[in-house]
């Protein structure tokens, strides 16, 4: 009996042994023979939403991965060094950090990631990335603008290969505008209208007084959340419309003066007056845009992408059909307020030299074919050649144009953004609820935040090289 | 000797039975419970880790949001516990002696919603109680009644996510309840009729006293349970409004994966662990006194 039990637990724990050596043994080995002479080597992509379909928001089937999965076949097709399998994986914008934190910690992180090189800033600093700089050919140089090679450059490298941008800005619904008696205000179709502080304040006013009621049920004036980080950009952007500076020289956060006291008293009070959504501090940009397209919203916050989505959405019938335009968010002093996101793609440091390669040579490959780049016209192109050859079909390129002069630099580039991000919808949501006063929240996000920046300086590769 | 011999020749066979279950056992929970109180001594970042020794936990004391999350546990298990207790209580003794169908009818609508995945339960919540474009707001500001934002006030937070989770989670007592309760002996009950006790003496004196270990059983697990309150949080309130409903487990789930402090995260994770550890011992010993 007891012989008989042992020889089973002996042959148990020898199956496990073997079992678990079969695992290591895949996992260390990055390509296999796939029979015709050429390794196999499997890569993944992953992305938020961005764009649907290849080329256009139109195509059947269209969805977030369809450019992706094209350009990988594509790839494979073409790339004579292996045979490549490229999985695409969409991500929600959400769960990125979850995702990828997890996936980092555990050895495990996806070979590529296409994204707003925003959110994505701080995997360079943590040391995740490898830097793209071999992949960068003249040609990309002189074609994609400087400004835009600032953006994605961290130290002396290159870790993201800029496809296209988007630059952030309200929308608003031009139908429920003429509801309201507001006509004066409305813009042309092709152009980004800017208001003045004082306009934008009658414009709200407007709308909560005179919004047919029997035509737009439950709508309100202006769209604001504060539930979590996502879309936090645009709080950022009303944080300035004062005038404040928002980083000072040294990259430490500079917003606790009386423009930032100013700009929170200033949300508060449309909220306060019912000049927005009710109950912000628990609402979502996720939801504030769902009850935009509802029409339950005049003025929201948007992007290129968003913009075109909706378009296309409206479109395809899943959306009912209304004026949507483009405005600037307003400040005081009259200049818009204006910022992009540029998205571009990173290489992961997965440790295996021939994934990192390959996954390089696929990067270099859908940034810079010719056919390929024409779909970062669904969002604003980097690429002056393509912007050039889509000018006359999208006229708003010239207006996001004309608003570069008002950008600003949202990220500051500074180390620990992401965790930076996570100390800004708290206060909102304090001072939202009447838990703090402006003067309060703003000191508290001042301090919380510089508290982020400093420790993070601290870990980050770049700054210690 | 030889007697002891032979004890341990028939004892051994049992423990080789239960060898690969203890493996596993050691594998997935007893390693992850020493790995995680040593990792909460270090720093951890992406290019290594380095030791800092308590450092993570004076953090943790110094941090408000932490003590603010630990509140709000506490308070979380006292009442979710406190209330599911005593409601299944009520409902069982209510029921148990009555008609075999209508017991299962009750049995059955308190248990729907715990066969129902949290998060489902959670989507639908947020749906009514979205301050901007749920149900219950809509319909409260149609009828022109003063609309409150349950999600968004912080002295109303707390009540909500206490309801929901209670609302989900109390059918699993009711038929534990209600199981023991049909198990006691009748003969106690007819001994009392006799004696003209009534229904209430009956339930306090008799009933209640006979399903005590099922009662420090439902305490327990649901102690443990209601620790790791996380899903109603994540889905619902995200912690807000300003902290207001953020728990042990969900700070531990930001640490851990939003910000990527894997150090101080170990650290919560090792007080949760001995604050379930602490509470659990005074019940576990009077359930094995017996």
């Amino acid at each position: 009996m007891l012989k008989k039990s042992l020889l089973a637990m002996v042959s148990f724990i020898l199956i496990i042994t073997v079992l678990a050596a079969c695992g290591d043994e895949n996992e260390k080995k990055s390509s296999t023979d796939s029979g015709n002479g050429k390794d196999t080597v499997e890569l993944s992509l992953w992305l938020t939403p961005q764009w649907k379909g290849v080329l256009d928001g139109s195509e059947e089937g269209a969805d977030y991965d369809s450019f992706f999965k094209h350009a990988a076949e594509r790839f494979s097709e073409e790339y004579d060094e292996y045979d490549v399998k490229i999985n695409v994986e969409v991500i929600a914008g959400d769960q990125r950090d979850e995702m990828l934190n997890v996936n980092l910690n555990g050895g495990t992180p996806p070979d590529m990631f296409f994204e707003s090189v925003f959110a994505m800033g701080d995997y360079a600093h943590r040391g995740a990335l490898v830097p793209l700089n071999d992949i960068v050919d003249d040609e990309a140089k002189s074609d994609i603008a400087e400004n835009y090679w600032e953006t994605v450059t961290f130290g002396d490298d290159v870790y993201f290969y800029p496809f296209s941008h988007m630059p952030g800005t309200m929308v608003y619904n031009a139908d429920m505008f003429k509801a309201a008696g507001l006509e004066s205000y409305i813009g042309s179709e092709d152009s980004i209208k800017t208001w003045s502080l004082e306009e934008y304040e009658e414009i709200l006013q407007g709308l909560k007084e005179n919004t047919p009621s029997d035509q737009y049920s439950n709508a309100f004036p202006m769209g604001l959340y504060a539930l979590n980080n996502q879309a936090d950009t645009w709080n950022l952007a009303y944080l300035r419309m004062f005038g404040n500076e928002f980083f000072g020289e040294d990259g430490s956060l500079v917003v606790d003066d009386e423009n930032g006291a100013k700009a929170l008293a200033w949300l508060k009070k449309i909220y306060d007056d019912g000049l927005t959504n009710p109950g912000a501090e628990s609402v979502s940009s996720n939801d504030v845009n769902a009850m935009f397209q509802n029409q339950q919203l005049g003025i929201s916050f948007t992007n290129s992408v968003l913009y075109n989505n909706l378009q296309a959405d409206m479109e395809n019938g899943n959306v009912a059909e209304f004026d949507a335009r483009l405005a600037n968010i307003p400040s005081e002093s009259g200049d818009p307020l204006s910022f992009t996101y540029v998205t571009g793609t990173a290489v992961f440091d997965t440790g295996d030299e021939t994934r990192i390669k390959v996954s390089k040579d696929f990067v270099k490959f859908f940034s810079t074919d010719p056919e390929l780049v024409k779909s970062s016209k669904n969002g604003v192109p980097v690429r002056t050649t393509v912007a050039d050859q889509y000018k006359d079909e999208n006229p708003l390129f010239a207006a996001y144009d004309e608003n570069a002069q008002y950008m600003f630099s949202f990220t500051g580039n500074v180390p620990g953004y992401s965790e930076l991000r996570q100390v800004l919808y708290p206060e909102l949501q304090a001072l939202y609820i009447g838990d703090k006063t402006p003067e309060e929240a703003i000191a508290a996000y001042q301090e919380k935040g510089n508290e982020v920046i400093e420790k993070s300086k601290a870990d980050s590769v770049i700054y210690n090289q | 000797m030889k007697k002891n011999h032979h004890a341990l020749k028939r004892n051994l066979t049992g423990y080789l039975f239960i060898t690969p279950q203890l493996f596993f056992f050691c594998l997935f929970l007893v390693y992850p419970i020493f790995e995680g109180i040593r990792l909460s001594l270090y720093k951890i970042n992406y290019q290594g880790m380095s030791f800092i020794g308590f450092d993570n936990y004076i953090a943790l004391f110094n941090d408000p949001v932490f003590i603010k999350s630990t509140v709000n546990t506490i308070i979380f298990v006292i009442v979710i516990v406190a209330l599911t207790v005593v409601f299944s209580l009520f409902v069982a003794s209510a029921i148990f002696d009555k008609n075999a169908r209508y017991v299962s009818f009750i049995r059955g609508s308190y248990y729907i919603p715990v066969m129902v995945s949290m998060v489902v339960m959670s989507m639908i919540w947020s749906f009514l109680l979205n301050p901007a474009n749920g149900l219950i707001p809509f319909v409260a500001r149609e009828l022109e009644f003063p609309v409150v934002n349950f999600l968004g006030d912080k002295n109303l937070v707390l009540p909500v996510v206490i309801f929901v989770t209670f609302a989900t989670n109390v059918g699993q007592a009711i038929i534990l309840y209600i199981a023991a309760m049909i198990g006691v002996p009748k003969e106690l009950f007819e001994a009392a009729e006799i004696d003209g006790a009534n229904r209430r003496q009956v339930i306090f004196k008799i009933l209640i006293p006979s399903v005590k270990p099922i009662t420090l059983y439902i305490v327990i697990i649901n102690i443990i349970a209601v620790l790791k309150i996380f899903v109603v949080i994540q889905l619902l309130t995200g912690g807000g409004p300003n902290n207001a409903s953020t728990t042990l487990m969900y700070f531990l789930y930001n640490n851990a994966f939003k910000y990527n402090q894997l150090g101080i995260a170990s650290a919560v994770g090792v007080i949760m662990f001995t604050i379930a550890l602490l509470l659990s011992i005074p019940q576990l010993r009077s359930m094995f006194k017996k």
